[in-house]
């Protein structure tokens, strides 16, 4: 049986654990929610701003924000993802599935395609949520697609970092805290909800321009809000930069993952 | 060729702690072999090691031939493992837990769903398949994990305290699955165990493990005549033990002078003589104590048990600790117990 069968089977079981617990799901899609419902009508008066559809690229605030509220699930929901690991090494699932000849990698690796199909799911249902009120596609569902793709696969170069912070700590309590504390500087510091230009102070401009949320934020948000006909070149690099900064973060943080679980597996 | 072959075997953990110190011992092909020791004598150590779960510090094992170091990919083939912990995924029902387990060794299709009910029915989940094993009580659990470890008919299976933590009808109930394993499938069975009662009537053969070493082997029979037929088993008051500790050590010279008495061993409670004929001594024993002006708690005439054994070599007795298991939650912190 190759690695692909294996890594399926750990996939179908997390899945079916997935659909059987759909709090899980859900729970985590609160936040995203309220944010996508009240937060955007709190700061609606942004769309005021003499030279707002300039910098934002669109008319209200609400089709600004969307795709970075969509992103902020992606990534909380990412970082939450180490739990279940954690839930196995305590459980005995893990040695009882250890002692077996299946391959190491497959664990991990079906583990996380099931993080991958739960944030597209989530994505999903966001996406669903945000266009009647006033989210816009312009690309329609190509756009969306392309969307959802690079949200997986950020979804997925950060669910390593959660993966290995819970193997190595073997407590829950340090997956959520990891992640908590890495969600909230990070995503204010980015692009997520605040255009670039309307950021004052110098440090968190600057911060929010290297962010790695912001370039994914931004590639998602030119996917969804401008139309293909009208990309130029910068637009184009811009997606190819968020691609590369991913795939970055993917290589450090399964490297993480794959160490750190080669080390429970001693 | 034996099916287990251990030689010089040794865990030192990180901090330092010898949990297994050099300990060496071989399972026959077919065997029912039993590990007695306390908790932390390195029952779970050695078992760990054996499974392939934890690197050994140095040592040489084979597990059905072969080499732990160079093979431990055909190890895990050719074994089953039922580690304390009930590893099964509550989330799952208790068929898809087999099938999985089946799959990941490789087990599929006609055959696997073959097996499966025949385990269901081994273990007596057949009503049961279907619901999540969430809702399994401890016993139901530790049944269906004995049958996902046997999935793919291993030829040695691993026990480690199959039974710790159950009631007597749960404990019961495995013993026959055991015996029946054992004695109609010639599986080799190695089995760790803190209760002498399933060593004594399980094992073929047995080990008693303590601190790390091996310090008697043999058949339960042969271990408890080498100490002798009878045990006398005398309890002294506890605030004489802490008043007068030269009390024990008086009411063992006593007995030692004893005509009779092969051996004297002491225990927190008392003291325990080995005596070959205990009817005609009793009396004897009662009468040199009380002389010597000895205030008695009880005293009590028994057949050897493997627990007079495990005294005998170590000057303890195994009290059998019930696990404590750190709570376990699921997912986002709910916990679903039955």
């Amino acid at each position: 049986m190759g690695l692909l069968g294996e890594s399926y089977y750990f996939f179908r079981r997390a899945i079916k654990k997935l659909v059987r617990n759909p709090i899980v799901l859900l729970f985590s899609l609160i936040q995203p929610i309220i944010f996508l419902f009240i937060f955007t009508q709190l700061f609606d008066g942004f769309a005021n701003l003499p030279n707002w559809g300039q910098i934002a690229g669109v008319t209200t605030y609400l089709a600004f924000a969307a795709p970075g509220i969509i992103m902020m699930n992606a990534f909380s929901s990412a970082l939450q993802s180490g739990v279940t690991m954690v839930d196995d090494i305590q459980s005995g699932f893990m040695d009882k599935v250890l002692v077996t000849p299946a391959r190491r990698s497959s664990i991990l690796l079906g583990r996380m395609m099931a993080d991958a199909v739960r944030i597209i799911v989530q994505s999903v249902i966001l996406i669903a949520l945000a266009l009647p009120i006033g989210a816009v596609a312009s690309n329609g569902i190509g756009g969306i697609a392309a969307v959802i793709g690079i949200i997986a696969f950020f979804g997925l170069a950060w669910a390593g970092i959660s993966h290995s912070i819970g193997l190595r700590t073997k407590n829950q309590q340090a997956v959520f805290s990891a992640g908590f504390l890495l969600t909230f500087p990070l995503m204010f510091m980015s692009t997520m909800l605040v255009p670039q230009d309307l950021i004052n102070r110098d440090w968190i401009r600057g911060v929010s321009q290297y962010n790695p949320i912001s370039f994914a934020v931004n590639a998602i948000r030119s996917l969804m809000i401008l139309p293909f006909s009208s990309w130029g070149a910068p637009n184009w690099t811009a997606l190819e930069q968020s691609l590369l900064v991913i795939a970055g973060i993917a290589v450090l943080s399964l490297g993480s993952a794959i160490l750190a679980f080669k080390k429970v597996v001693e | 060729m034996p099916a287990i072959e251990v030689e010089a075997l040794v865990k030192v953990y990180p901090d330092g702690t010898r949990a297994v110190d050099g300990i060496s011992f071989g399972v026959e092909d077919g065997e029912f072999f039993g590990f007695l020791g306390p908790n932390g004598a390195g029952k779970s150590t050695t078992i760990k090691m054996l499974t392939t779960l934890l690197k050994k510090t140095s040592g040489k094992v084979a597990v059905s031939g072969h080499d732990l170091d160079k093979n431990p990919q055909s190890i895990r083939r050719a074994i089953g493992v039922q580690a304390q912990e009930t590893g099964v995924d509550e989330d799952l029902t208790g068929r898809e837990n087999l099938e999985l387990m089946g799959h990941l060794y490789g087990v599929s299709g006609g055959q696997l769903k073959q097996r499966v009910e025949g385990l269901l029915k081994l273990v007596g989940l057949e009503a049961e398949a279907d619901k999540r094993a969430g809702y399994y009580s401890g016993g139901m659990k530790k049944r269906l994990d004995l049958a996902s470890s046997l999935v793919h008919s291993p030829r040695i299976l691993f026990l480690d305290e199959p039974t710790t933590g159950l009631d007597p009808q749960s404990r019961a109930a495995i013993w026959t699955y055991l015996k029946d394993l054992n004695r109609k499938e010639k599986v080799t069975i190695f089995l760790t165990t803190q209760y002498m009662e399933e060593a004594d009537r399980l094992c073929d053969r047995i080990a008693i493990i303590d601190q790390g070493k091996i310090v008697a082997s043999g058949t339960p029979s042969q271990l408890k005549t080498e100490i002798g037929a009878d045990v006398i088993t005398i309890t002294m008051p506890e605030s004489e033990l802490v008043d007068h500790p030269e009390r024990r050590e008086e009411a063992m010279r006593l007995l030692e002078a004893v005509p009779g008495v092969a051996s004297v061993t002491a225990f927190e409670s008392g003291v325990s003589a080995y005596v070959r004929n205990g009817g005609s001594v009793v009396p004897d024993v009662v009468r040199a104590l009380d002389n010597a002006k000895v205030n008695l708690g009880s005293i009590s005439l028994s057949s050897p048990s493997l627990d007079d054994v495990f005294l005998k070599h170590t000057g303890r007795r195994i009290r059998p600790e019930e696990l404590k298991k750190p709570g376990r939650s699921m997912m986002f912190g709910r916990r679903r117990r039955r």
